[in-house]
């Protein structure tokens, strides 16, 4: 019988015999990233190991996002240490409104297809998008990696979901992930690695490719694995990664479970406040009054997501009653959106821009304190309950698109009702 | 990590967030004392008053989801938590358990009753409560992770094997 992709990435850093899920490897690590919430700690831990000298930390990334900018004193001081160790160890530094981690990771060119990639978060699945074993750790992990090259590793079962078809016009690879939290329940997938195969696939650029991944986080995934294809190999190599080693699982590999997604027929998809597995397609909940519109994140804060969004509002006004605020992911994704007229076009519709970070994910920045009573709508990937910092208000969950037509309309709309809400890529 | 662990239990529910309920996450400044005479006072309202040092955390399905912090395994070993049985673990919080040395066991934790006395075998494998007859396999956990626990985590395993050798 055949192996998966996470089992052969595995196996190839592990010596290069063949390993099966289940099984516990010792591998080599080809990047390792921390960013500025968990950085503190993994720099204790690393102080902790006592060695003279961190070997392997000029292949980390430390990165400024979730306090981009600092809100307090504890964050600034963070900061400033984060500054201090990359300088001393030679890793590579991402300082504040540099953009999110996992935007960071692809663009500054650290990891490439068929690598074994960890991070201080649970997203760090998003570079599964690009053939590479991404996976959440916390600072222990890391702090080993950066002495030895080299972490443990519970070598995962893996689902293999096959999108099939092309999504629709107005329906992005959100409406898919969201969809699978509906069918599957978050954590539905704890322990296991994703394979995202078939022509829904292909069809989707890298950004929503990166989407796909990356949401597989609040499924409990360990990994959310995409083949390389043309696309992937000439994004990779535009942004100078190293040389890209494509991984694809054999024919005959074992798998817990196969799932097969109606991709063609899709319609967007929203998770309702609170839980973010509780999934309803968006016509059968519009019309429901919003008073705050969200789009950013490293789920949804890329080019294409803010080009949805000025497809939809260019030329238009948000509702009365609305406010909308928009993070691009990246400083290059807000550089990008000011060289198209996207920020010009958003700003005069009513948003407002902020730094690049994970700003609009969770109130640490104190900027997305919501009204008692208040519904957001956000392109984030959590709805808890007060991630917005207030316990009385609600927040739903769509794709950019969804994000765009709701704030223009003040109701949960669906962007293919929209004009501009079918605009895809060319 | 002993072989035979033995302690009473203490009973928490389904879908607990470590993060949430046994970090600083949302207490920014305070530290892990403070954290430790608080935790998961949210959803269990009695449970730290009664906690005592080696006791063992008898929780249900899905503890530490949604939790990425190794803190609330620092946390807990400053409240004495000798063990944690969970009917299962969130993926990230059981790896946090693993690197900083807490033996934690995937099991089913039907019957078990708040402030029975609760065994482990480590080496075979076996939850047992005497005095109701319970007597649970858990999955052996694989030698590599047995070598890193024995050494009370990944930061004590790689001062004492800094090549991986033991694992």
């Amino acid at each position: 019988m055949g192996y998966t992709i996470a089992e052969k990435i595995l196996a190839a850093h592990s010596g290069g015999a063949p390993v099966r899920a289940g099984e516990v490897v010792v591998a080599d690590v080809d990047f390792a990233m921390m960013h500025d919430a968990r950085a503190g700690n993994a720099m204790k831990m690393a102080a902790k190991l006592g060695v003279k000298g961190l070997p392997f930390a000029k292949r980390t990334a430390l990165v400024m996002d979730h306090y981009s900018p600092p809100p307090h004193i504890e964050a600034a001081n963070t900061h400033k240490d984060m500054r201090a160790f990359a300088e001393a160890t030679g890793a590579q530094l991402y300082d504040v409104g540099d953009g999110i981690c996992h935007q960071v990771m692809p663009e500054g060119g650290h990891l490439t297809a068929g690598d074994l990639i960890v991070g201080t978060d649970t997203h760090s699945v998003t570079y599964g998008a690009f053939n590479a074993l991404g996976t959440g750790v916390e600072g222990t992990d890391v702090a080993a990696v950066m002495m030895t090259g080299k972490l443990w590793f519970r070598v995962p079962e893996t689902i293999r979901i096959e999108l099939k078809g092309r999504l629709q016009p107005g329906v992005w690879a959100k409406d898919v992930t969201l969809h699978m939290l509906g069918r599957l329940g978050a954590e539905g997938a704890n322990y296991r690695a994703l394979e995202y195969v078939g022509s829904g696939v292909s069809a989707m650029d890298i950004d929503d490719r990166m989407t796909l991944s990356n949401h597989a986080a609040e499924l409990g995934a360990k990994a959310a694995l995409l083949e390389a294809d043309e696309k992937t190999i000439a994004w990779l190599q535009a942004h100078k990664a190293r040389p890209p080693k494509p991984v694809k699982a054999d024919a005959d590999a074992i798998y817990v479970e196969r799932i097969e997604i109606d991709t063609a027929n899709l319609v967007p998809q929203v998770a309702r406040q609170h839980h973010i597995d509780d999934v309803v397609g968006v016509p059968e909940v519009r019309g429901k009054k919003i008073h705050f519109a969200l789009i950013g994140t490293c789920t949804n804060g890329r080019l294409d997501d803010i080009r949805q969004a000025a497809a939809i509002l260019k030329g238009q006004r948000i509702a009365k009653g609305v406010r909308m605020i928009i993070t691009p992911a990246s400083r290059e994704i807000y550089l990008a959106a000011a060289r198209e007229g996207l920020i010009e076009a958003l700003t005069r519709a009513g948003a407002s821009f902020e730094a690049a970070g994970c700003g609009t994910c969770v109130n640490v920045t104190g900027h997305l304190i919501t009204g008692d009573g208040d519904v957001a709508i956000s392109s984030a990937n959590r709805n808890f309950k007060g991630r917005l910092g207030n316990d009385k208000s609600e927040i739903w969950v769509g794709s950019a698109a969804t994000v765009a037509a709701s704030a223009l309309t003040g109701l949960i709309t669906d962007p293919r009702e929209v004009d501009g809400g079918q605009w895809r890529a060319a | 990590m002993e072989n035979i662990i033995k302690g009473r239990a203490r009973l928490l529910g389904d879908n607990i967030n470590t993060d949430t309920n046994c970090s600083s996450k949302y207490l920014p400044g305070k530290d892990n004392a403070y954290v430790a005479q608080h935790a998961f006072e949210k959803v269990a309202p009695a449970f730290i008053g009664n906690f005592k040092s080696g006791d063992i955390i008898v929780a249900g399905k899905n503890f530490g989801n949604n939790s990425s912090r190794e803190q609330a395994v620092h946390v807990m070993h400053l409240m004495g938590v000798a063990a944690l049985v969970s009917h299962s673990f969130g993926r990230q919080f059981f790896r946090n358990t693993i690197n900083n040395g807490l033996p934690a066991f995937e099991c089913a934790i039907d019957g078990i009753v708040d402030g029975d006395e609760i065994e482990i075998d480590v080496a075979a494998g076996k939850v047992m409560v005497t005095a109701r007859g319970i007597q649970r396999s858990v999955p052996v956990l694989p030698p590599a992770v047995r070598a890193i626990l024995a050494e009370g985590g990944l930061i004590k395993f790689l001062q004492k094997y800094p090549d991986w050798k033991a694992a």
